[in-house]
């Protein structure tokens, strides 16, 4: 029952924010954050009933036999249920300080609210149906939440580029729900995993994981469905936080995770889902380097790191696949909400370029920004250290020494990008008065410089200052787990490992062919850090290269290859191959071949009639003596038929 | 006696109104109202009503004036029940007496179609239900020729109807048979062919199927708001009803013969719409195209033969008719603020109209098959029944046609309430308490629909031949192998 | 004094031709209007001739009713003669042609 409650505050919380919300005023938002934190503190209290010997699982009714529909919660959506629910009652807190001047503050709990039990309808789901329903409303609170500001254009194209990209991943699970159905009938999970061996060929195995990847492809950035997520950063930087870096985006992970027996029983599905993993890994990092916007750099840097994600699970090392996420909400969480800080502090600027030694005004936010930053570049000691090593050196394990290549050479980049961003932003001297094109910038207002018309309607101010406690409350709590939730998983038998144990099928075992120790393999990682960091610094940090910032940002802007400005072209493509194809197939259908083919057949019908009716009337002639001068000939015929057919005979 | 009274009573009712005195049209529009109203409480409140039938014809084949519910017709009458009660509340304006008196007279008829347990009375229903349209249209469309068409095409495909019963009734010496059977044989191929080419085209024309389409956008477009969110909710069901109670049970044999043809025309219908509705500029014609690519989907799973899908089809046979009464209404409620249905012409009425485009967004989210929403769980049961049936490519086409849904049905919502405000635009309230009234219903229908589909399931299931193996067959489940770590 | 009913027969043809010839030939209303009723009579004759050849009534009733019918001709032929006269005076069927399609 406690479960249904989980379940269902944040629902209860979004419908009635929405209904409610302008008589609501200001206490949308502390209402919104409450439900919440209930929902977190009772699934608390579920712990013990979900890490039992049978987990919890709580019917909910059923549409047909075999269609039945239930809540599982087991030890894998345990952890995401916490997360969600944990993570998002922090960043609902921070929300009540950054969106506190917006005009539409209710309905931004509302959709916020809704989002949790989205998520948590797809995670806490026991059917495939269900993860799909929930899987297609996170898709919406997504949308929802992009274009939140609604009167710009680019929010508003970009929540619609969100959600159809992610239709298009839903329409992956669906294929492969068909596929499941045809051969076995239900939907359940238990179900599915009963009769992975006996049901499926390899080739159909193989085709449903594709279908369940097309899925995580697209909720999950993963190339080549992951053009969405930049653009994605249209929302407020909360959403950002919450939804494109510590929860939805990573469901991905968690489809994966959950889908381990049929991955496990399909080696072919876990070489494609690896290899994608690994080249969106290495491929969002290169994309991070090229960026400006502070939080377009830190959306690559979070699909590079689902791409970590991605490429654990499907190679097999699915614990390390999800303590990556573990760790990954928290710093990237921690990240997002430093980032809004900044944001919310400049009045929505976002380019790095016109920001620069904030470290003296705002040593709160350079603080959790460092900490985030230390964290994810996998520095010693602290959250991403830990996963990242596991999911790296797990690619050696199970035998893939070229998956493992690109995630060390990946390290080295993700350490240059975020101390990249770490000294632009916060050292040097600060440049929001200088000129934009002395910075090369061409186009301030498409450059990510917010001016959002009617956020902040009354005053505006530029200058850098402090947070309210409600937002550095949330980020000073995020520390702490950024710094030390690693520690879980030291060690060979930790307190992780222990937990999932006999929890996901053991990958088929290539362990003890890695060629080099684990210590020897960390090392090399290290040492790829030291270099990203090195070069980071000597470009950006050094006390020359802070000098001469202005020139350098100048230059760098200018020169900037258009591959990456464009991030590879994808959505170039996209647009000629798909888009303009289907908008002027459907023009021509709808301005050629219905008015003048299909309609020209009927047409010619009509008119062949009028022809008829033209010849008929041709007889008409109006003059009396005609019309009895052909009765006259009638008459004449009827007696010369019965003349000759008659007379004659007797 | 209740069904009876569902035929005749908003028939007789909707000729009365016309001696309201013209100027008060608001008395006919609450009659309306409440007629809608009572209806729906008529069919909810007896469900079990018995069979009501008079012996009309005995030569040259026998026929009764028979009405009672059957398993699908119920379910479209409450839904049209309910779009009329909303359709007769959006009525405004200096001509509502006609418009209201049309609305009666066209639900009354309607449900004379799909309660008719008689095919000659589903037959003269069917010619009764047009009347109405094509006299709204002769009275509101701005151009004289879209009624002609209406009345063209639906009449040569009535023609055609009528010819089929017809030779029906003289081969079976009845067409009492509406939720019977009959003895196999009493069709011969022969002339079996000649009477389903005579229905099916009567039915692919009301539908409408690729390619006798072209009549539908322009009707859609030039109906006023009410009249046609009655139509596409409902007279549009009446193909594909037609396919369901005369198709499936007299001309199997016929249906499966014609598959290929059909699923042909389905699968373009699908896509030729989903198309065409991601150009089009005129509002309502987006929602129109869109009906011709779902409706698609729906013959598509009805010439499909799998239980799964013919279950799903009812499903999405209410659903379709719940969010495209919600989008015309919604669209409707736009075009009378803005006066202009174009898109290029519309945008950022959100700003000042939050409760209407959330109407509009919950209609266009069913449209395009939000899971949890109604179009979402009859799409689901249709594909996964093509698939499960064997016809792999008609599922994936139709899953392209899922993504460009999402497409056309957001470029409609943000097009109109979102993006800058548009400066030029006439500045109007927000939705009246009789819009959102008229609209709340429809929603709820989706939602629940979306949430638990079982009981149109359940009397789907009914419609199966003779001996309906089960829906779905389970393999058993093992104990304990919830989690997948229970291996 | 009994007549071989060839020879009614005969008459009858001979007033029939007579009427269609008026009918078709002149262009006088007025003319054409006795015509009609002379192929009217030409049929009567006709038929009460068979009537009594074979003893049969129907004939005779027949007759009655021709005679019912062309009174009706009569009658509403002139009133469209008169009509038309009024309208634009005229002597030539031929120059009215008001119902020409």
């Amino acid at each position: 029952m406690l479960l249904y409650l989980v379940w269902l505050l944040p629902l209860v919380g979004g419908v009635g924010l929405w209904a409610f919300g302008p008589q609501l005023k200001s206490w949308a938002g502390p209402i919104g954050s409450a439900l919440v934190g209930v929902s977190f503190i009772a699934t608390l209290f579920l712990w013990r009933d979900a890490t039992a010997a049978r987990a919890l699982d709580v019917p909910l009714g059923s549409w047909l036999p075999g269609w039945s529909f239930g809540l599982l919660l087991d030890r894998l959506s345990l952890i995401w249920t916490l997360i969600i629910t944990g993570v998002g009652f922090l960043i609902h807190v921070y929300s009540i300080g950054y969106m506190d001047r917006d005009r539409a503050f209710a309905r931004f709990f509302a959709y916020m609210n809704f989002f949790v039990f989205a998520m948590l309808t797809l995670v806490l789901s026991d059917n495939v149906i269900g993860l799909l329903v929930g899987w297609g409303l996170v898709g919406l609170a997504s949308y929802f939440l992009i274009g939140f500001w609604f009167y710009k254009p680019t929010a508003v194209a970009a929540a619609r580029k969100a959600f159809v990209m992610n239709v298009v991943g839903d329409i992956g699970i669906m294929f492969a729900i068909f596929l499941i159905v045809a051969k076995l009938g239900g939907i359940g999970y238990g179900l599915i995993f009963a009769n992975v061996g006996s049901a499926f060929t390899p080739h159909e195995l193989f085709l449903v994981c594709l279908g369940l990847f097309i899925g995580c492809a697209a909720k999950s950035a993963q190339i080549p469905l992951h053009s969405w997520l930049p653009d994605a950063m249209e929302g407020p930087t909360p959403v950002s936080a919450l939804i494109h870096a510590a929860t939805m985006v990573t469901a991905g992970v968690y489809l994966v995770a959950r889908f381990a027996p049929l991955w496990s029983a399909s080696p072919d599905a876990q070489e494609l889902v690896g290899a994608i993993g690994a080249l969106t890994a290495i491929a969002g990092a290169i994309l991070g380097c090229a960026q400006w916007d502070i939080k377009r750099i830190l959306a690559y840097s979070t699909m590079s790191q689902i791409g970590y994600m991605i490429m654990g699970v499907g190679i097999g090392a699915y614990d390390a696949g999800v303590f990556h996420f573990l760790t990954h909400a928290f710093f990237k969480a921690q990240l997002f909400l430093g980032a809004g800080i900044i944001i919310h502090a400049l009045a929505d600027e976002q380019d790095v370029r016109r920001m620069g030694g904030l470290r003296k005004q705002m040593p709160f936010a350079f603080a959790a920004m460092l900490v985030g930053v230390l964290a994810i570049s996998g520095v010693p000691g602290l959250s991403g250290f830990f996963s990242k090593d596991a999911v790296v050196y797990g690619a050696l394990q199970t035998g893939h020494p070229w998956l493992y290549a690109v995630a060390v050479v990946t390290a080295g980049i993700t350490a240059y990008y975020m101390f990249r961003l770490l000294f632009v932003t916060f050292f040097g001297a600060y440049r929001g008065a200088v000129d934009p094109s002395d910075l090369g910038i061409r186009h301030p207002e498409l450059a990510g410089t917010a001016a959002s018309p009617g956020h902040h309607p009354e005053e505006e101010e530029p200058h850098p200052h402090a947070p309210g406690w409600l937002m550095s409350a949330p980020v000073a709590i995020l520390i702490v787990p950024t710094i030390a939730i690693g520690w879980l998983d030291f060690g060979s038998n930790s307190a992780w490992k222990q937990f999932f144990a006999g929890f996901f099928p053991r990958a088929a075992d290539a362990a003890g062919a890695a060629p080099i120790s684990e210590a020897v393999s960390t090392l090399l990682v290290l040492l790829a850090v030291a270099i990203g960091f090195a070069v980071a610094y000597a470009r950006y940090g050094a006390p020359a290269a802070l000098r001469g910032a202005i020139a350098r940002l100048r230059t760098e802007t200018i020169r900037m290859p258009g591959v990456l400005v464009n991030a590879y072209y994808f959505d170039a493509a996209f647009e000629a191959l798909l888009v303009r194809p289907a908008r002027a197939l459907g023009g021509w259908f709808d301005r050629t071949v219905d008015p003048h083919v299909i309609d020209a057949g009927v047409r010619e019908a009509a008119i062949s009639a009028q022809w008829l009716g033209h010849l008929f009337r041709s007889f008409q002639t109006g003059l009396v003596r005609a019309y009895a001068l052909t009765l006259a000939f009638g008459v004449a015929c009827i007696v010369a038929y019965y003349a000759l057919a008659f007379g004659g005979g007797r | 006696m209740t069904v009876t009274a569902l035929v005749l009573g908003p028939l007789v009712i909707g000729l009365l109104l016309y001696l309201v005195p013209r100027e008060h049209g608001g008395i006919a529009r609450l009659v309306a109202v409440a007629v809608g109203a009572i209806s729906f409480g008529l069919a909810l409140y007896d469900p079990a009503a018995g069979d009501a039938s008079v012996r009309w014809l005995s030569r040259p084949f026998a026929a009764s004036f028979h009405l009672g519910f059957g398993p699908v017709s119920y379910w479209i009458v409450v839904l049209l029940a309910l779009a009329t009660f909303g359709a007769a509340l959006a009525v405004t304006g200096p001509r509502s007496r006609a418009l209201a008196a049309q609305l009666l007279i066209l639900q009354g008829a309607m449900n004379g179609v799909f309660l008719a347990k008689d095919l000659l009375l589903f037959a003269l229903f069917w010619d009764l239900m047009l009347i109405p349209v094509f006299l709204v249209l002769v009275e509101f469309a701005p151009h004289g020729r879209t009624a002609w068409k209406y009345l063209i095409y639906n009449l040569a495909g009535g023609l055609a109807l009528l010819l089929a019963t017809a030779a029906f009734g003289y081969l079976a010496t009845t067409t009492d048979v509406i939720g019977k059977s009959l003895p196999a044989g009493t069709i011969g191929s022969v002339w079996g062919a000649w009477i389903f080419a005579g229905f099916a085209f009567a039915f692919l024309i009301k539908t409408p199927v690729f390619p006798f389409h072209t009549w539908m956008p322009e009707t859609y477009a030039e109906l006023p708001a009410p009249m046609v969110a009655v139509v596409s909710a409902v007279q549009s069901k009446a193909g594909l009803y037609g396919f369901l109670i005369v198709g499936l049970p007299f001309l199997a044999p016929e249906m499966a013969r014609a598959q290929t043809l059909m699923f042909a025309l389905g699968a373009i219908a699908l896509i030729y719409g989903a198309l065409a509705s991601l150009v089009e500029r005129d509002a309502k014609r987006v929602v129109a195209y869109s009906s011709l690519s779902h409706l698609g989907l729906i013959v598509l799973a009805v010439f499909s033969g799998s239980n799964l899908a013919i279950a799903g089809a009812v499903v999405y046979i209410v659903a379709h008719g719940l969010f495209s009464a919600v989008l015309f209404l919604a669209l409707g409620a736009v075009e009378q603020r803005e006066e202009t249905r174009d898109l290029a012409r519309l945008g950022g009425l959100g700003a000042r109209n939050p409760k209407l485009a959330g109407a509009l967004m919950l209609g266009a989210l069913a449209a395009l098959g939000l899971p949890g929403l109604a179009g979402f769980s009859g799409e689901i049961l249709i594909l996964t029944g093509l698939y499960r049936a064997g016809f792999v490519w008609p599922a994936l086409v139709a899953l392209v046609a899922v993504v460009l849904a999402s497409a056309y049905m957001l470029r409609l919502f943000q097009g109109i309430m979102n993006g800058p405000e548009v400066p030029d635009l006439p500045e109007r309230r927000d939705m009246t308490w009789t819009e959102a009234l008229a609209i709340a219903p429809l929603v709820a229908g989706f939602v629940l629909l979306g949430i638990n589909p079982a009981p149109l399931v359940a009397r789907a299931a009914a419609l199966a031949q003779p001996a309906p193996p089960a829906l779905v067959s389970v393999r058993a489940v093992p104990e304990d192998s919830h989690a997948a770590g229970a291996r | 004094m009994n007549v071989a009913p060839e020879n009614y027969v005969a008459l009858s043809a001979v007033l029939f031709f007579i009427g269609v010839v008026g009918v078709i030939a002149r262009r006088n209303p007025l003319i054409m209007l006795m015509s009609i009723e002379l192929l009217f009579n030409a049929a009567n004759l006709a038929l009460v001739t068979y009537a009594r050849a074979w003893v049969n009534n129907a004939g005779h009733i027949f007759a009655f009713l021709v005679i019912t019918v062309a009174a009706a001709e009569a009658a509403i032929g002139l009133a469209i003669v008169a009509v038309t006269f009024r309208k634009e005076p005229f002597v030539d069927v031929d120059e009215v042609s008001a119902l020409r399609g």
